[in-house]
């Protein structure tokens, strides 16, 4: 049953995100960034050698600042005079949105297609980010109570992962939509905590109310963790850090995505090893929470090593 | 039923008495917040010009603020900036070839230019309808008797975690009179270390020339720098220290390599631009004759 | 349920049978993520101790306007107002330390430490010793905050409130974030030892 809700869970995701990867520009097929300082082109169409091949023929500039043109140093053209490489004096700040404009002999714009790092790259690495190198639990800090409180079998681990992932996603999106219409509107950003706690209270409240209805056997075994998500400082992190960052729709769904799963692998991974803790031979002043705390440490210490992961 | 409407009842009135307390609270604290703001900023600016409380800036001395906008309109962008006139502020516009498309007088009092919602209204009226226009930046010239003596810059760009804000002053040379870390959310003990003297510090003196080249170096730093820089040597000796190392690269911070790169870079493409701008701008004030108080 | 203890007694309650940090581990995200220095500790243990004063004050006043069935909503209220309250000052008039704490201050609301005293204790009794309770509990996390800010900072950078001590630094891991579980392992494991140490003292 869990295989299949996973499946339209997959499916609903890829959804979401494929108009992000549609665009097109008439006269240039395709952009991007090949290098520290180069743009691939591709055209439609084979455009005239010797224009092609000028470097006065092509504008770039970053987007946030179109009156400084970046210096282009030569043009290379590939044999079938399709493909282009843009080589930079300098090195390009790819995480800016770059314009290419191409110009004829006279100065008149032809076209301009934006070179920009792709979204859905963008948007994995919001996911990433906040699953491994910002893990909640490890590297932010955020609902030590119920990770301490709830990791000590793995069912349970589970079951509380779960249910904070799909609370999480819930009144993260509910959130979004409040401070996007009615707190910024009307300027009442300083309500945000009383908006979002009473958020995060109220998707609790549904998804208890819901799932005691729909699927019984269910609520049996998740309804008993659904209180403790009440008091919890990774729920209400969520709607404040996409306030503070100011993300759309979809990041935000990613930024909780990631955080819900950062603390299901959290959970799982302590549950794992304090199973084994059990059974080992540990000093009577450490037993209990003190050593789960070293064990988080150490645990904290490899996801340091997280850091600095870029994929995209 | 009579439960619920007490409840109802009960519900709304502490919403209401909440809504009073934070309603008040807002209001008392959001003019403080502004106050101490600007007060900050001051602080930081004199203090990057070198003064402070013991040596308060002459009264010779003005600071004229100027506002980059980027207009767009349906033919294509143009750079707008509003500066402050002998009397009065004027809009400049130019286009993205370094010609002077318009100069309109702005009215708006000396105050409202600080708060950005007034300046952009005012301004949205002055490029007339069509036109869209999005605030770029904000720079200062400081003047002392008419002549310039320095820029300050604000900057904003990415860093190890988040982005870092600085603010830097230059003087007309465009060599770093200093920089200083205005908010960052790196790792305390690692990134975090960019707001230490030892760190920040050795952007000073650089001139532009330097700069442009400047690059990150990954070596220990000898330790008589570091005091120097710390503003532990003796007078005499910290400026023969760094005399000596004043065309040398930046020591990247021990495990935070990534932090210092970024900040290398965001001030090195801060000043560059600035650079650039400022003699298209000057340029055209001179070739249009255009006067300002600056 | 009368009450029949002292000012004084509630107020040492709360820092050290039932410390909140070290004995009824609860609120540790902040004592892990910003009890990098001492000053950092005891900013979020001012603001933690007035929220805590504040709020308990707030709920033994109207304990019996409160409907039993919106209990905990209206806790939530009362604490979510003064988290914004005290959130906004510290915005205002010390932004420095302020950007230090980030998002913690915020967080506060969901601190289970400041809702289960008002369900244990601030619902029942009177605005008086409800304002002794919150003063001690409050206190509590202030000194564990700044005990554990006190080790890190001093194993860490070598100082003390900012000024030097050691003259090196000893362990730059201390400052490093993941450090913070370790302290407070360690911490715990050490009064645990002092608790049987004492036991044991005592039986013979």
């Amino acid at each position: 049953m869990f295989g299949r809700q996973l499946k339209y869970c997959i499916i609903a995701v890829l959804l979401i995100l494929l108009p992000t990867c549609v665009w097109a520009a008439e006269l240039i097929s395709q952009q991007k960034f090949t290098g520290k300082n180069e743009i691939l082109l591709t055209f439609a169409a084979p455009l005239d050698k010797a224009a092609a091949k000028n470097v006065r023929t092509y504008m770039v500039f970053e987007e946030s600042d179109p009156d400084i043109k970046l210096v282009l140093n030569e043009v290379i053209l590939s044999p079938d005079g399709l493909r282009a490489r843009l080589h930079f004096a300098e090195p390009l700040n790819t995480a800016k949105t770059h314009v290419v404009a191409i110009r004829d002999i006279d100065g008149k714009e032809k076209a301009s297609v934006q070179v920009k790092k792709s979204y859905l790259g963008y948007l994995l690495s919001i996911l990433i980010s906040a699953l491994l190198v910002n893990n909640f639990v490890f590297t932010k800090y955020l609902g030590l109570c119920v990770f301490f409180g709830t990791s000590k079998r793995k069912t349970t681990a589970k079951g509380m992962g779960v249910v904070f992932t799909i609370v999480m996603v819930v009144s993260a999106i509910m959130s979004w939509f409040f401070y996007q219409f009615i707190l910024i509107p009307y300027d009442l950003n300083f309500l945000q905590i009383v908006v979002f706690i009473g958020l995060v209270s109220l998707t609790v409240q549904a998804v208890d109310t819901i799932l005691r209805k729909v699927n019984p056997v269910l609520f049996n075994s998740f309804g008993v963790y659904l209180v403790l998500v009440i008091a919890n400082c990774v729920i209400i992190a969520v709607p404040l850090m996409m306030a503070n960052n100011n993300y759309n729709v979809v990041e935000t769904f990613m930024l909780a995505l990631g955080a819900g799963g950062g603390f299901l692998l959290a959970l799982y991974l302590m549950s794992s090893v304090r199973e084994r803790l059990d059974l080992a031979n540990i000093p009577p002043t450490f037993k209990g929470l003190p050593i789960s705390f070293i064990v988080a440490g150490q645990f904290a210490m490899a996801f340091l090593g997280f850091s600095g992961l870029q994929l995209f | 039923m009579k439960d619920i409407m007490t409840i109802i009842i009960r519900l709304t009135l502490s919403c209401m008495l909440a809504a009073t307390v934070m309603g008040v609270a807002f209001l008392v604290t959001n003019k403080a917040k502004k106050h101490n703001q600007h007060v900050n900023e001051q602080k930081v600016r004199y203090s990057l010009l070198g003064y402070s409380e013991q040596k308060p800036i002459p009264e010779s001395m003005t600071l004229h603020e100027i506002y980059r906008y980027i207009v767009t309109s349906a033919d294509g962008q143009s750079i707008g900036y509003l500066l402050p006139a002998k009397e009065g502020f004027i809009f400049v516009t130019i286009d993205l070839e370094g010609k002077m498309l318009e100069n309109k007088p702005v009215q708006i009092d000396e105050a409202m230019v600080r708060e950005k919602e007034e300046r952009d209204k005012v301004i949205r009226k002055v490029v007339g309808s069509g036109k869209d226009i999005a605030f770029a930046d904000q720079t200062i010239v400081v003047t002392d008797n008419g002549k310039r003596v320095a820029y300050l810059l604000d900057g904003k760009f990415t860093g190890f975690k988040t982005f870092i804000g600085v603010m830097l002053a230059l003087d007309p040379q465009f060599s770093i009179l200093g920089l200083e870390i205005l908010e960052h959310e790196e790792d305390p003990g690692l990134g975090a270390e960019i707001k230490q003297k030892y760190f920040k510090n050795q952007f000073k003196g650089k001139s532009f020339e330097t700069l442009k080249k400047l690059e990150v170096v990954k070596e220990p730093m000898p330790d008589g720098y570091v005091r120097a820089l710390e503003g532990n040597a003796a007078e005499a000796d910290a400026a023969e220290i760094l005399k000596q190392y004043v065309d040398h690269d930046i020591y990247a911070l021990t495990g935070a390599t990534i932090s210092s790169r970024s900040v290398n870079n965001g001030v090195k493409g801060i000043v560059k631009k600035f650079a650039y701008r400022l003699n298209i701008l000057d340029s055209v004030l001179v070739e249009q004759k255009i006067a300002v108080a600056f | 349920m009368a009450n029949d203890k002292t000012s004084l007694q509630l107020i040492t309650r709360g820092i050290l049978s039932e410390n909140p940090i070290f004995k009824l581990a609860l609120s540790m995200c902040p004592a892990v993520g910003i009890s990098t220095t001492v000053m950092n500790g005891f900013m979020l243990g001012i603001a933690v101790l007035f929220v805590q004063v504040f709020s308990s004050v707030t709920i033994s006043l109207f304990k019996n306007k409160i409907h039993p069935r919106i209990r905990i909503p209206t806790y939530t209220l009362t604490i979510a107002t003064w988290v914004t309250v005290i959130d906004l000052a510290l915005a205002a008039y010390l932004p420095e330390a302020y950007a230090k704490m980030g998002i913690f201050v915020k967080l506060i609301v969901a601190f289970a430490i400041i809702t289960m005293r008002l369900e244990m204790f601030a619902c029942k009794e009177s605005a008086k010793d409800s304002f002794w309770d919150g003063l001690g509990m409050g206190l509590g996390f202030l000194v564990g905050m700044m005990v554990i800010g006190l080790v890190r900072e001093l194993l860490g950078s070598g100082a003390i409130l900012g000024y030097d001590v050691l003259g090196f630094k000893p362990l730059l891991f201390f400052i490093l974030p993941s450090a913070g579980f370790f302290v407070v392992g360690l911490m715990m494991a050490f009064f645990n030892w002092v608790e049987l140490f004492y036991k044991r003292s005592r039986r013979g």
